[in-house]
């Protein structure tokens, strides 16, 4: 890579777009163009790196929930599932089926969110506002649904090792369906106006394709990767959540070019509203915590054995992993997390050479790359 | 004494004077911008589940938005960086309005009222219009920005592309009509309006000015998640306002232009009624209006092209369009000779 990118030749130049960029984010992207023509690109991260994994070794065990949700604020509740999943490892605690459940339709929730937040910057990134500002405003809905559930519309810190935090509402199964059939109704229209909108189609397909080796080799997750036909998807794992019970099949495409990224993301909303539904209806009856962490003074006071755990979850950006290391105590010894969007920067290096400077705010957009996310 | 009343009306009503200072020249042009990037605001916002400007005279859905918009610009702080050309740093955006502004000056109001009596005024209109993109490019240069120059490059790869087309759409038209005279050309349209009897011709030249202008899916050289704000990049205050403006300023000269030439000017008017006051040029100024509108409104359909595709969509697909145009304006005039031979 670093040899493609050759500073100060004569007939290239060299750009930095971000970190103050309208359309870089908290990234910065050297880029080498001869022309139009993309010679090399290497992005520059770490502009809004906060240390969560070292603020996480001073704080006790329940704090860090709070704080592992900060780098992606708009995906908290999978991001916070991770973390609580490795926990719950740690303790040898099994979650009571209720609760599991509930955890599905909050992940499954931040799912949509997160997507519609992408679609919506997608859209701005290649010129219609239009999309952007719907899909922001649709999201609103989500989070409403959320805020009803958990009390908080993004940072919910919903989840505690051991369960959740509170029950289903009164009416909620009635809110939830009127939510659904919302976002389900607006589905059409967003099709017309911007995933079948010629120019967005002519701008969108065949730029940036990864192939199916390739997407394996650089280790992009999520629908980036689904996107290129690889049928992975954390949830199949069943490893947390209610998906083994509800018969969750990955959405996948072919083609592996920014459309095809772009509609994974729109077909797993779909996919997403159709798992909320099933897991409404199956919705079992018992506890939401387990009966040895209930209470706050209980889950303040935890003590952890000494040991390691490590969870996945699939997060809306892609799959991801927490490791934790206990060395007996209330506070970890070490928390590792390795965030969807950091595995997703390498797609930018090999999904761009050889296209048109135009085409990286396509690119950028259809990784849903986050920069708060990767840089923790 | 009443010499001295009537004098300074009667320079006003002067066509030179008016047609440049009045309508369609500066006034009217500076209100019809304030309103139709209202208009553009405000229908982008209803398209966008929005309010859009409201705040500044509820009553009139935040009309004045755009002079309270204009008075922060003006106020805020002039910046010129130490390394720009300063000489065409300044005076480009002055230039580049002025030129945008001058081809106002070929419009006729109706058949006794133009600033230009002339055979080729349509050849003079054009000619204007093509002298401001010159300037972009200049400016763009002198902004010595990396993302100026690109935007000034593709502004320069967009010109060479539409450019073509726009003229030889409108010399179809001029063809068909037997007239390079905007007068005549308008006159002619007296029954069945240029649209109708070339409608490709038409086509050619509403998306040709839509990529002059940089209206959305063409808004290339300022493409702000790629290139920042393109050729504008360094500009702040009221040199950005010149700037800004001059796309807005295209958009009128050409929605004029596409009045005169498709919509049949100040038609149906009938001939008696032509010599009452501003009927003409209302009629002109309402249908330009309309133009203008229906090419804001695209902001809010579609997003933008790549630099390539628009190139190429102006050499592939509107050159072969307005080659078609012309063929049918020959087509039309052999069969309107044919027709008068038997």
């Amino acid at each position: 890579m670093r040899k493609n990118l050759n500073y100060g030749r004569a007939d290239t130049l060299t750009l930095f777009i971000g970190p103050q960029h309208p359309g870089s984010g908290h990234l910065r992207l050297i880029v080498e163009i001869d022309g139009d023509v993309i010679l090399g690109i290497k992005p520059d991260i770490g502009w809004v790196h906060r240390a969560v994994e070292k603020i996480a070794e001073t704080k006790k065990y329940v704090q860090v929930i709070p704080l592992v949700e900060r780098p992606s604020i708009i995906d908290s509740a999978n991001i916070n599932l991770g973390y609580v999943r490795a926990l719950e490892r740690l303790l040898g605690v099994e979650v009571p089926d209720r609760a599991r459940y509930i955890r599905t339709i909050m992940c499954e929730l931040n799912r949509i969110a997160s997507h519609l937040y992408g679609i919506g910057i997608f859209g701005n990134m290649i010129g219609t506002s239009t999309v952007f500002m719907w899909s922001f405003g649709d999201r609103e809905v989500i989070i409403e649904l959320m805020q009803e559930l958990t009390g908080a519309r993004i940072t919910h810190s919903f989840f505690l090792p051991g369960g959740v935090r509170g029950n289903l509402p009164e009416g909620f199964e009635e809110k939830l369906e009127n939510g659904l059939r919302y976002i389900e109704n607006r589905i059409p229209e967003y099709r017309n106006l911007f995933f079948e909108n010629p120019v967005t189609m002519s701008r969108l397909m065949g730029v940036g394709t990864l192939d199916k080796r390739k997407v394996v080799e650089i280790g992009l997750t999520g629908p980036n990767l689904r996107a290129s036909g690889v049928e992975y998807d954390a949830r199949i794992t069943g490893e947390y959540g209610a998906y083994n019970d509800l018969k969750f099949k990955p959405v996948t495409r072919p083609n592996g070019d920014c459309y095809a990224r772009l509609m994974v993301r729109f077909d797993e909303i779909k996919e997403s509203i159709g798992l909320l539904r099933k897991s409404m209806s199956k919705m079992p009856h018992g506890p939401i915590m387990h009966e040895s962490k209930k209470g706050m003074a209980r889950q303040l006071l935890m003590k952890v054995p000494e040991g390691e755990a490590f969870s996945r979850v699939e997060c809306g950006r892609g799959e991801l992993t927490f490791f934790v290391i206990s060395k007996g105590g209330d506070k970890p010894h070490r928390v590792r997390m390795m965030t969807p969007s950091f595995r997703n920067l390498s797609g930018f290096e090999n999904a761009l050479i050889g296209h048109r400077l135009a085409d990286i705010p396509a690119v950028y957009g259809s990784l849903d790359y986050f920069p708060p996310e990767a840089d923790r | 004494m009443t010499n001295i009343l009537t004098w300074p009306i009667d320079l006003i009503f002067q066509p030179g004077v008016f047609i440049t200072a009045i309508y369609p020249g500066l006034a009217v042009l500076t209100l019809t911008l304030a309103g139709i990037i209202w208009f553009e605001r405000k229908v982008t916002a209803k398209v966008q589940r929005r309010y859009g400007p409201l705040y500044i005279a509820r009553k009139l859905g935040g009309f004045p938005q755009l002079i309270a918009d204009g008075i922060k610009f003006i106020f805020s702080e002039q910046i010129i960086p130490k390394k720009v050309d300063k000489l065409v740093f300044i005076f480009g955006p002055i230039l580049l309005f002025t030129f945008s502004v001058l081809p106002v000056i070929g419009i006729p109001l109706s058949p006794s009222y133009a600033a230009i009596f002339s055979d080729l005024s349509l050849l003079l209109v054009l000619a204007l219009i093509t002298l401001s993109p010159m300037i972009l490019i200049m400016l763009a240069w002198s902004s010595n920005n990396k993302f100026s120059l690109i935007g000034g490059l593709r502004d320069g790869y967009i010109m060479l592309s539409y450019e073509v087309s726009i003229i030889l759409s409108l010399l179809a038209m001029a063809a068909l009509y037997n007239s390079l005279d905007l007068i005549e050309i308008s006159q002619a349209q007296k029954g069945v309006w240029g649209i109708f009897l070339n409608p490709i011709a038409a086509l050619t030249y509403f998306i040709a000015a839509l990529i002059a202008t940089g209206k959305f899916p063409f808004e290339i050289s300022e493409a702000e998640t790629e290139i920042v704000a393109g050729w504008a990049t360094e500009y702040s205050s009221s040199l950005y306002i010149m700037n800004m403006g001059t796309s807005y300023v295209r958009a009128y000269v050409m929605a004029h232009l596409f009045v005169i030439v498709f919509l049949g000017g100040w038609n149906p008017i009938p001939n008696f009624m032509l010599a009452i006051g501003p009927l003409p040029g209302l009629m002109i100024f309402v249908k330009s209006m309309v133009v203008l509108c229906l090419m804001v409104l695209l902001r809010s359909i579609y997003p933008r092209f790549r630099v390539d595709q628009g190139v190429r969509i102006g050499w592939h697909k509107l050159f072969v369009l307005s080659m078609a145009a012309i063929a049918l304006s020959v087509i039309l005039v052999v069969a309107g000779l044919w027709g008068q031979i038997t």
